[in-house]
């Protein structure tokens, strides 16, 4: 038994320990991971926020600061991303290849991840497992096959545009079957079945039922395909045939490496802004969709959901 | 003509080496609440899913009023289901669901209007039209699985454990529900539970499963009061076991050996010798005070564990033959005169103590014997 005389005064501490205990303190807030965070998001954020200042820039310099001006989104005459031809067609590249992409692989996407979520059987598991090929394949490899491809094998494509876009598709099909397939055996057979118990034929219960439960998923995996389209820069080199299909990217690296202005950063501020917005509205549908999913009892913890935040 | 009569005939499911259903013949009336009971994986939903079309069996044969469905793609079947997690469309609001199947019908406007509104009046849900399944209850999204299926007006609904994820409380009061349900539309209710309770309260008759085969069928009442096997004595509330030996027929009734002592039990084949097992309900052993020779069917012991339920009192008791029993005494407010370490004579009213045969009991030569003896002897 030990009386209140006995009970030891706490030892003085020094300021290092106390920092520690600030940081360690495991009945507060994890600090030292909210301390770490943060140093990773400002060395992350704080080179693309410069770039996006100086884009803003009144003179040439990309790196001595004089003054607001937009005059490299639109007011020079000569050299503003508006006016200068090789940027603008490069952004017209850059949103073609993405919408085609989105129009071509979401669908195709889709008709692959209810089949292989579905289909269960002999050589089921190597096909799913064979869908995430395109994902951990290194770039520079796929590239390289594709122009093989198209250049040697399949000569009438050539490089150019449709070369592009079939690249694109390629690699993008995998994104979306891993939303999309996610979202499937994250609402299971259920609706399914009670569809089919209702009366309805496999075809209608895809139409009604199966297909609306997905849209979520469908909306978000269409969202990341077009922001991971204007990302690409490998597969659209590879496949380009100079000039007019040089993307966003490829005029970004070649100005950069040649002449860079400011000009430059505002494409590269655009192209940030366009993947920024189609992410986050493809996981403000996403959310909206699925509110009230968690209330009625149906798990939500999906995978597409983590692959937004992924991205 | 009652319709909605199902037969099933050995009917098998095996996935890959898993004997899911094992050839199990089954006949279920027109109209009747018919109970599938048991515990997981006794193949109770499959037999439920055979029914309904969402798996083939492998073999044997499902009669829905004399047609042979086996074959038939379930959105094809006269049957409807109620899921256990109700399977509500999320994107679509109550009145949509229920017309769901109308739709696929292809029934005018305005009867679809018309049976929608009767079906969620039947189950007590007008108004609730344009919610949606997020914004109801458990309790209210089961009701409305049950209209969902039920304004099809199948000849079968099929309910697996609809009840399971609610609350006890609403569990009790939608379980008086449905049954009175069940007979104002005089549909055939194919229930499947693991709640023993359950499906004695709510059944005309009940089929006990275990392994993929039946175990018994019968009304709630006989199948509790007269179980056939170990497995049903049980599964259906707690039993009480003992190891016997059966000494065959005395005056229509069963005498059996428990070590030293002689027991008449009532209940069960009344000519079994060698090896056996007597059971009785908790609810039916009768406490008396420790007396040297109190008369038959006695045994006696000394008090355990005294447990407080609430609504009745649990005491444990070892028996002089080592097992330790249950008696269930009423809580009537009166205070039990036992505690711990009290010495009691336990009392089997012959009716009440029933014989079950031991599986394999015939070849065994008399083995009980000496293990209640080394039992008594380890005391």
């Amino acid at each position: 038994m030990s009386t209140a005389a006995e009970v030891q005064a706490p030892p003085r501490l020094s300021a290092w320990s106390r920092f520690r205990g600030w940081l360690t303190n495991p009945w507060g807030r994890p600090r030292f991971l909210v301390v770490f965070t943060w140093a990773y998001m400002i060395w992350a954020l704080v080179p693309v926020l410069i770039a996006v200042q100086f884009s803003f820039n009144d003179s040439r310099s990309r790196t001595v600061w004089e003054g607001f001006s937009t005059r490299w989104y639109w007011g020079d005459p000569v050299d503003s991303v508006w006016h200068d031809p090789a940027l603008r067609n490069a952004l017209v590249q850059s949103l073609k290849l993405a919408t085609a992409d989105v129009l071509i692989a979401t669908p195709i996407g889709v008709l692959l991840a209810i089949g292989l979520a579905r289909w269960t059987g002999w050589g089921s598991r190597p096909s799913n497992f064979l869908m995430l090929f395109p994902l951990v394949t290194p770039e520079i490899v796929m590239g390289v096959s594709l122009l093989l491809l198209f250049t040697r094998v399949f000569t009438f494509v050539g490089t150019g545009t449709t070369a592009q876009i079939l690249g694109h598709v390629t690699f993008s099909i995998s994104y979306v079957v891993v939303i999309v397939r996610g979202r499937l055996f994250s609402i299971g057979r259920q609706y399914e079945e009670a569809a089919a118990d209702l009366g309805a034929s496999p075809a209608v219960a895809l139409y009604r039922v199966l297909l609306p439960l997905l849209m979520p998923a469908i909306i978000a995996s269409a969202a990341v395909v077009f922001a991971i389209s204007l990302d690409d820069f490998v597969i659209s080199q590879w496949l380009s045939k100079g000039g007019e299909t040089d993307t966003v990217p490829i005029q970004i690296y070649a100005a950069t490496r040649a002449a860079p202005l400011p000009s430059t950063n505002a494409i590269a501020t655009i192209m940030m802004v366009l993947t920024l917005v189609s992410v986050t509205a493809g996981f403000l549908v996403w959310r909206a969709f699925t509110r009230g999913e968690r209330r009625a009892g149906t798990k939500v913890a999906d995978e597409a959901g983590a692959a937004m935040q992924m991205r | 003509m009652t319709r909605g009569e199902i037969l099933l005939i050995e009917l098998s499911k095996r996935f890959g080496d898993l004997v899911a259903v094992d050839s199990i013949d089954l006949n279920i009336a027109g109209a009747e609440f018919f109970s599938l009971l048991g515990p997981s994986g006794c193949g109770k939903t499959t037999t439920l899913r055979m029914i309904a079309g969402f798996e083939q069996p492998t073999e044997g044969r499902i009669l829905l009023d004399g047609v042979d469905v086996a074959y038939t793609p379930p959105h094809k079947r006269n049957v409807n289901t109620v899921f256990q997690n109700y399977a509500l469309f999320p994107h679509l609001n109550v009145f949509d669901n229920v017309a769901f199947g109308l739709r696929r019908a292809k029934r005018p406007k305005d009867e679809l209007r018309r049976r929608v509104g009767e079906a969620l009046e039947l189950v007590q849900l007008s108004g609730f039209e344009r919610r949606k399944s997020s914004q109801l209850s458990g309790g209210q999204q089961q009701r409305v699985a049950l209209a969902r299926a039920l304004v099809l007006n199948p000849a079968v609904l099929l309910l697996d454990e609809p009840l399971g994820a609610l609350d006890a409380k609403l569990r009790k009061t939608l379980q008086i529900e449905l049954k009175t349900l069940q007979q104002e539309v005089g549909i055939t209710f194919l229930y499947v539970t693991h709640d023993q309770e359950e499906a004695l309260t709510m059944s005309d008759r009940l089929a006990v499963m275990n392994g993929g085969r039946i175990e018994q069928i019968g009304a709630p009442q006989d199948v509790y009061e007269t179980p056939e096997t170990l497995f049903v004595a049980d599964f259906l509330g707690v039993s009480n076991l003992m190891d016997a030996t059966g000494r065959g027929s005395v005056d229509g009734r069963c005498r059996v050996e428990i070590g030293r002592f002689e027991l008449d039990a009532g209940g069960g084949p009344s000519d079994v010798t060698g090896a056996a097992k007597v059971v009785i309900r908790p609810e039916r052993v009768e406490l008396e005070p420790h007396e040297a020779d109190s008369g038959p069917n006695r045994l006696p012991g000394m008090v355990e564990r005294v447990v407080y339920v609430g609504s009745a009192v649990q005491v444990l008791v070892r028996v002089a033959t080592g097992e330790t029993l249950q008696a269930l005494v009423t809580n009537t407010g009166a205070e039990l005169p036992y505690e711990q370490g009290t010495p009691v004579t336990l009392h089997f009213p012959a009716d009440a103590l029933r014989v079950v045969p031991a599986e394999g009991a015939s070849e065994a030569e008399e083995p009980a014997e000496d293990s209640s003896l080394s039992g008594l002897e380890s005391r």
